[in-house]
């Protein structure tokens, strides 16, 4: 716990945290300093000026608060006459040239500057000479589109590439009327981090390519989530929402700020990896041909198992803990060989020293928690042994290309338990249909070995089944939650003091 | 404050009246007169000859709805999403695109209102920040024997012209 100090905010005494400056220390309490250029990943730049307050007694009476630290017994004024009068006149400079187009911007509804309009301003422009036109719908490459009118030149973008990405595409050139947020010619934004621009800035002058006029903001509905593009395991915002007489799609991912892990940004890969989440799903059960329903197809399912001389379970490194141990129980009931094999999930020489990590799969830790083997001379020994490989949405074809899979697939039965109507189950005798990540609620533990859980973010019109549901289908012996996480205990010793519904919400630093 | 008491008398408890057969005539008389005044001269009926004749409507009628467009035939709507986010009855349905004519940055390139499900409220017309979408064609009897022509497309909303002049229109109050 930081050092607490106290301080006033218009006579009113409040508790803080120490080392913090005005804008953080105060919006901890709930008081609200407006702000344009200050972002607390990115420090004070204090070129807005929208966030001058006043002091009583010692030091200047007008400071920025982005740039003053929070001291103890500090007189801050923020709704003195004066102070209004300096946030009502910034707005209205910003606004002078500010096409007002909220309409047709999609920032509309997330807009800083459309809050504050209202809660600063709320003015008709006094200008009468005609506003400078500037450049609309620039392509600044990565899915970035620039609107030099709306920008606000707070200059956030251009810090994000100089400090964060360290690759600094972005500057502003020229001065007053003439300043533009811009990039170098012929050289456009080039990171995998980009997109995080369109989050950071507090206007609608950088917009996502991907999102541009798909929804307005204020139809969707935001949970949280945790990213499984990769081991990182970034926290995500996902909107989605249910259109009329359609399903319930998700929109665009926006990073959510955990301190533990991502900070305040995710990468442009993740970030896209929404798609996946709608499209070319598997929807519906199907033996060779024939499509079934879930019921019909777990009775299939059950009778290969029974014919079956020896099986083959392997298990997808993206699947949570939950999944992880109702397949492992079931894997023991049935005296079959299980397996982690997915070496094809590992890019090499993908990863980055920031967020993106070469290891694709979201919960390897997971697996290795659990002592699930993972070799692949294990999975390949083991299937050549078999007759029947049951495929929990390990996806192989990552690492086997097509004819190698015929040849490992050759004189066997395969049963898939996807999310993802891929090549891969194509391939199998039987596939059912299960849930993606967006749509059951579990735990990972990422390649930091911090465990977080998630809940089901989206309902499909359709809802499809758990992993955890069909491994108890096929006679595994977890049959409820609870059961699961009794049995997760027993593995995870860190587990042991939680519920889960105690699981802090950042993750659990596992030891 | 007491409420003023009107006590009304109470007809029909008379002899004559109670036999009924007296009065059965006094009406007849009453059908016959309107009868034979209906046969002999009926300019000035009292009922209307819908829908032979149909009704005047006044310009600030909210009648079935139009997407109004620019002089040049382009529409106007820029699919800023404002009736469909104050629809009551959620009965627009709108899908966005880009625009390249210059007139905005945003078109809309599916504009559907569900007839069936709208309440013909005018909250699309005031939420409307162009005068995009207006209530003045003057149509009050949508009908057909299938829901699908129910919805309106961005092409039926766009071709159906306004029943007023401008200047009407903009007197009515709009």
């Amino acid at each position: 716990m930081a050092e607490m100090i106290k301080l006033f905010v218009n006579g009113n005494e409040v508790e803080v945290e120490a080392g913090k400056n005005l804008i953080d220390a105060i919006g901890a309490v709930g008081i609200e300093i407006p702000h344009l250029c200050y972002h607390p990943a990115l420090g004070a730049d204090g070129n807005c000026r929208m966030c001058l307050v006043g002091l009583e007694e010692g030091g200047p009476p007008l400071v920025a608060a982005c740039k003053t630290p929070a001291a103890e017994g500090m007189k801050v004024l923020l709704d003195a006459d004066h102070i209004k009068k300096i946030q009502h006149d910034v707005l209205e400079f910003q606004l002078i040239n500010h096409p007002v187009d909220c309409p047709v911007c999609d920032q509309a509804g997330e807009c800083s500057l459309q809050d504050y309009y209202m809660t600063y301003d709320g003015q008709k422009s006094r200008m009468t000479v005609p506003q400078v036109t500037k450049s609309k719908k620039m392509d600044f490459g990565c899915g970035v589109i620039h609107d030099q009118e709306r920008c606000v030149l707070c200059g956030r973008c251009v810090r994000f590439c100089r400090q964060i990405t360290k690759t600094g595409e972005l500057g502003i050139v020229n001065r007053t009327d003439t300043a533009r947020v811009a990039i170098f010619p012929g050289r456009p934004l080039d990171n995998r981090y980009a997109v995080n621009v369109v989050d950071l800035c507090p206007v609608g002058a950088m917009t996502s390519a991907d999102f541009r006029f798909k929804q307005r903001v204020w139809f969707m509905k935001k949970e949280r989530g945790v990213c499984h593009g990769c081991s990182k395991g970034c926290n995500i915002t996902i909107d989605h929402n249910r259109e009329k007489d359609q399903d319930d799609l998700i929109y665009r991912f926006r990073p959510l700020f955990n301190e533990q892990i991502n900070g305040y940004f995710i990468c442009d890969e993740g970030r896209l990896s929404y798609r996946d989440e709608n499209e070319n799903r598997l929807t519906e059960a199907r033996l060779s041909k024939t499509t079934m329903s879930l019921d019909k197809a777990v009775t299939a399912g059950l009778k290969e198992i029974k014919r079956a001389e020896g099986i083959v379970i392997l298990i997808s490194p993206d699947c949570s803990l939950e999944q992880m141990v109702s397949v492992k129980s079931l894997a023991e009931e049935l005296g079959a060989t299980l397996s982690g094999f997915s070496d094809g999930y590992i890019k090499k020489g993908d990863g980055d020293d920031y967020l993106i990590q070469d290891d694709k799969a979201a919960n390897r830790a997971g697996l290795a928690a659990l002592n699930i083997d993972s070799s692949q001379t294990g999975f390949e020994e083991a299937l050549a042994k078999a007759g029947l490989l049951i495929n929990f949405n390990n996806d192989l074809s990552l690492f086997y290309d097509e004819s190698s899979l015929k040849k490992l697939f050759k004189e066997k039965r395969v049963i898939g338990v996807t999310s993802r109507n891929t090549k891969l189950f194509q391939m199998a005798n039987l596939v059912i249909p299960v849930a993606s990540f967006t749509e059951y609620s579990g735990s990972i533990i990422s390649c930091d070995n911090i465990l977080q859980t998630f809940n089901r973010a989206i309902t499909k019109n359709d809802t499809l089944v758990d992993i955890c549901e069909v491994a108890s289908l096929f006679g595994g012996p977890l049959k409820t939650d609870r059961d699961r996480y009794d049995e997760l205990k027993k593995i995870v010793v860190s587990l042991n003091d939680f519920d889960p519904d105690t699981i802090p919400a950042t993750g659990l630093k596992l030891t | 404050m007491s409420a003023e008491v009107k006590t009304l008398k109470r007809e029909g408890s008379t002899l004559a009246e109670k036999i009924y057969f007296v009065e059965i005539f006094k009406g007849m008389a009453t059908t016959f007169g309107h009868f034979w005044r209906n046969l002999l001269d009926n300019s000035n009926l009292y009922v209307r000859h819908y829908p032979e004749v149909e009704p005047e409507i006044p310009v600030r009628w909210r009648g079935r709805h139009r997407l109004t467009s620019h002089d040049d035939g382009t529409v106007k709507c820029v699919a800023c999403f404002m009736c469909q986010t104050n629809c009551p009855a959620e009965c627009i349905s709108i899908e966005a695109g880009e625009r390249l004519d210059d007139k905005a940055e945003k078109m809309p390139v599916k504009f559907n209102i569900d007839l069936l499900e709208c309440i013909y409220c005018g909250y699309c017309v005031e939420a409307c920040p162009l005068d995009a979408i207006r209530m003045d064609t003057g149509i009050y009897s949508v009908t057909d024997n299938n829901r699908e022509s129910f919805v309106l497309g961005l092409e039926d909303l766009l071709k159906t012209p306004g029943a007023f002049s401008e200047e009407e229109y903009k007197k009515g109050g709009a």
